[in-house]
């Protein structure tokens, strides 16, 4: 029996390998598009359990990684367009460009730790599409489905990111 | 003149028009800021696409498979409840009505088998080995050559069992608030072992106070009268949040809770 048919069975272990596999790349998303650890490990759970769920509507027609892939984009968009309603702070926050303080100009290569603490602290609208378009490699058109927003929005959302990027990095 | 930030946005992803990107191009070669920009915006660039992915902490695994054994619990009491509301449409001739729903229909069993484990849970620590453990601070005391010291102890042990007290009294208060508001839904069996839970264990907390009576200064009894005390405060907790969990149809929190007065007994 293959993994998908044990964890579809009941079989908590098979269930433990599927996670093994895809947690890192899963996890690593929800994080960035949430902005903090805590809520991507939450999302983590969700999207597992979600997944350990729905299972039996599997069909096979793509790989088990692009579906679970695809079910935790869907989970991570529902709930930044939850928080994004819950705060209805979008508009601020794209244009609230003095947020950050200005630190001494760095020529150094941006460190990774560096970079990731700073995508988290980008501002909700701009972060998610930055994710969307630069980390995880959707075009223009792709992102302005995905969150909902016009494609020159997308465009327009992920400059401001990549200019808050380089203040935060130190790189102004 | 220079161009834009966006402009140079596009030039340093490449998503320029070629004769756009050329001019550009030549104007970045002369121009210090806007190549500087440029290379800033490259090196963002560069970087991102070397980001790693990061590994969860150890424990979401552990937070996913207990969520999914409480499911699985779930169901199989779900199936259980199913086989009971059958068997009982079987033997009152009602036969295969709609399933209940809400309320009454989904937490009653719940309560029944919690309010079973809260009694067992209680007998297993009132009977629990150990309880001489309690003697331990009084021999020390006896044995302590100052008798400041035992005065102090014997202060605090009161101050203890008057705050357990209150502690215990607002626990009591909030359980019957919710049994008065919820005493119509409660099925004859729930309300029996409820009934009976308490009764045990006022009975304990009874026979401390007496002994109390007839040995006031002694530390054991002080100590049995107070551990009575916060094993009902913890185990009303459960019981009342257990209730709550039901109220709301959360079953995974209901069970949790149930699993949890489950460990405390065993």
């Amino acid at each position: 029996m293959d993994l998908v048919a044990r964890c579809r069975a009941g079989d908590v272990e098979a269930f433990e390998t599927l996670y093994r596999e895809h947690a890192a790349r899963l996890y690593t998303l929800a994080c960035r598009m949430a902005g903090s650890r805590e809520d991507g490990e939450d999302l983590l759970q969700e999207i597992f359990l979600q997944a350990y769920r729905k299972l039996g509507s599997f069909k096979g027609d793509a790989s088990i990684g692009t579906w679970l892939y695809r079910l935790a984009l869907n989970h991570c968009l529902d709930y930044v367009r939850s928080r994004r309603a819950k705060m209805n702070k979008l508009t601020e926050t794209l244009d609230a460009d003095t947020s950050f303080e200005p630190t001494a100009r760095r020529d150094t290569p941006i460190a990774r730790m560096d970079l990731e603490r700073a995508v988290e602290r980008l501002p909700e609208g701009c972060r998610e599409a930055f994710v969307l378009h630069d980390v995880e490699g959707f075009d223009h058109k792709e992102v302005a489905g995905l969150l909902g927003i016009a494609e020159g929005t997308s465009k327009s959302q992920v400059f401001k990111a990549r200019m808050k990027l380089r203040v935060l990095l130190g790189r102004r | 003149m220079h161009p834009n930030d966006e402009t140079l946005n596009a030039y340093a992803d490449g998503s320029l028009p070629a004769n756009e990107a050329a001019e550009i191009e030549r104007h970045v070669a002369s121009c210090v800021s806007c190549r500087q920009l440029v290379d800033d915006l490259r090196e963002i660039l560069r970087a991102t696409a070397d980001l790693d992915l990061q590994d969860p902490p150890a424990r979401a695994w552990m937070r996913i498979e207990r969520a999914i054994q409480l499911e699985q619990e779930g169901a199989r009491a779900e199936g259980a409840r199913a086989f009971q509301a059958s068997e009982r449409d079987i033997a009152s001739g009602h036969g295969h009505g709609p399933a209940k729903a809400g309320h009454d229909g989904m937490w009653l069993p719940w309560l029944a088998a919690a309010a079973a484990l809260v009694l067992a849970t209680f007998v297993g620590l009132r009977y629990a080995p150990g309880r001489s453990q309690l003697a331990a601070p009084a021999s020390q005391a006896r044995d302590g050559a100052a008798q400041a010291s035992a005065g102090d102890a014997a202060q605090s042990v009161e101050n203890e069992l008057r705050q357990a007290e209150a502690h215990y009294e607002n626990a009591i208060k909030g359980l019957e608030q919710i049994a008065n508001a919820e005493q119509n839904a409660l099925d004859p069996r729930t309300a029996a072992t409820l009934q009976k839970n308490l009764a045990v264990i006022d009975q304990a907390i009874n026979e401390s106070r007496a002994a109390i009576r007839s040995q006031p200064a002694s530390e054991p009894a002080q100590q049995s009268l107070i551990e009575n005390f916060k094993t009902k405060i913890a185990l009303l907790q459960d019981t009342v949040a257990l209730i709550n969990e039901m109220r709301k149809g959360n079953e995974a929190g209901a069970a949790r809770i149930v699993s949890g007065l489950k460990q405390k007994g065993n």
